[in-house]
């Protein structure tokens, strides 16, 4: 039952052709390092070291998953 | 530098310190490693710092204790229209200093044995084929590396510890609430009461909160789901919350953070590696608490790990035991609290103001959530379905 269709995400392949090809990206001046984008991110594109929060552009799908949960707006899409 | 050890905790936050102090508790001739990755335990807070009674007390005497700022004796709930309800409930809890309460349970650890480490984050980690855990290390003093028997993975929301080990530890974001805190001074409010208010234009999808420190202080607080939210952000929900609830408050200290309320990961171990905590989804999907749920788990970790080393034999088969008694201990529990959550999400701003009113036809000594339940199964029948969904 969790995992039904409907699962928001949770499992879901990667796209590995977005339409309009995005990446995130992370303005360490905002970013807290809360690491809530961590485990939202589908491909785990997302990592973070004791005063970094990278985003993977390799691995990033441009999928936004992350960029409205974040609780201050730090991340946003840019073109690839 | 390489250096061995029995157990190595990644996280020293309550779940870590309860396992490396039941680790050492169990089997006092292991090495226990605990790591931080901050340069001081409890810091920086990312939490509303409130904790159930019972289950603190399983743990540690919060009576007269440094690390409490505040005994809460009544919740009060708010309707989206502002209409409060107050439950009347005995010995309902506290409000932590978490930063010394941390500090209290490393101290603990520290105090039976186990070895803190500050300042030092794991990096990375590879098994080994004999069954170790290589667990590479970056701190102050540059970059080691810890061979262990078990990795027990206590590292919060962000779970690295499960992700290298292989285990799914991936949320839906509509199971992600977003989180921002500040302490609010200069407000007016009950300081032995927690008040918690929903709205779909308050906090959509989650609850926001003021949890008392002090006489006008308190820690306020919300948690959203993002996709029921506008544009904005947790932050700039909270700052139009506080703008209108407490014009007058000063804000200071900002905290924001990720509260996962979804349910335990389908696999919490693997060969040598135990999650527990936020790590592994523990925390109560209805009411996004997660501070005991964590210690408990920690417990639980801490001893398996323990009696695995002793026997020799650390494989996933033999540490699936953790998994299990955890499962039963409040894991299947949880599932019904996901379901029940799941179940509410469908009920709207108007149906919580009416279900407010019928509840404070009840008399207030007398208030009681049981009662309100009952009370409200009766005057709104749209309510069954839910129960439906949480009993059967």
């Amino acid at each position: 039952m969790l995992d039904a269709s409907d699962g928001g995400g949770y499992r879901s392949p990667m796209r590995l052709a977005p339409a309009f090809p995005e990446i995130a990206v992370v303005d360490l001046k905002v970013c807290d390092r809360c690491g809530l984008c961590l485990p939202l991110c589908p491909p785990e594109a997302i990592h973070l070291a004791l005063t970094d929060l990278v985003v993977d552009r390799s691995t990033c799908t441009g999928c936004r998953k992350c960029i409205a949960p974040c609780p201050v707006g730090a991340l946003t899409m840019v073109p690839a | 530098m390489t250096y061995d050890t029995d157990v190595l905790v990644i996280g020293a936050g309550p779940a870590g310190a309860v396992a490396a102090w039941e680790a050492k508790r169990v089997a006092p001739e292991l090495d226990v490693v605990l790591l931080e990755r901050d340069a001081r335990v409890g810091t920086p807070v990312r939490c509303a710092e409130g904790v159930g009674d019972a289950g603190l007390r399983e743990f540690l005497n919060p009576d007269g204790a440094p690390w409490v700022a505040r005994k809460i004796r009544r919740v009060v709930f708010v309707a989206p229209d502002d209409t409060e309800v107050q439950v009347a409930e005995r010995d309902v809890g506290w409000i932590l200093d978490r930063t010394r309460f941390d500090a209290c349970l490393a101290e603990r650890a520290v105090g039976l044995g186990a070895e803190l480490r500050v300042s030092t984050e794991a990096a990375g980690m590879t098994c080994e084929p004999d069954g170790r855990w290589q667990v590479r290390l970056r701190g102050a003093g540059g970059d080691e590396t810890c061979r262990a028997r078990v990795v027990i993975g206590t590292d919060g929301v962000e779970a690295m510890v499960g992700r290298w080990a292989g285990l799914e530890t991936r949320v839906p974001a509509r199971d992600m609430e977003s989180c921002a805190q500040y302490v609010v001074e200069g407000i007016d409010f009950d300081p032995d009461a927690i008040y918690l208010q929903f709205g779909a234009d308050i906090a959509p999808g989650g609850y926001a909160w003021v949890f008392p420190k002090s006489p006008g202080v308190a820690n306020v607080g919300l948690g959203l789901v993002a996709l029921k939210a506008d544009a904005r952000n947790a932050r700039q929900y909270l700052d139009a919350w506080i703008a209108r609830r407490y014009p007058r408050g000063a804000k200071t200290a900002c905290t924001v953070g990720g509260v996962i309320a979804h349910t335990t990961i389908r696999q919490t171990y693997t060969d040598g590696v135990l999650v527990a905590g936020d790590a592994a989804h523990m925390i109560n999907p209805l009411s996004g608490g997660g501070i005991v749920n964590a210690m408990k788990a920690g417990r639980l970790a801490g001893g398996v790990a323990a009696a695995a080393i002793r026997a020799g034999d650390t494989s996933a088969s033999r540490l699936s035991a953790y998994h299990a008694e955890w499962m039963e201990l409040l894991g299947d529990d949880h599932l019904k609290y996901y379901r029940l959550k799941r179940a509410l999400e469908d009920l709207d701003d108007q149906f919580f103001n009416s279900l407010a009113r019928t509840a404070n036809t009840i008399p207030p000594g007398k208030r009681t959530l049981g009662r309100i339940f009952a009370h409200a199964l009766v005057r709104h029948p749209q309510l069954i379905p839910v129960a439906a969904r949480f009993f059967i």
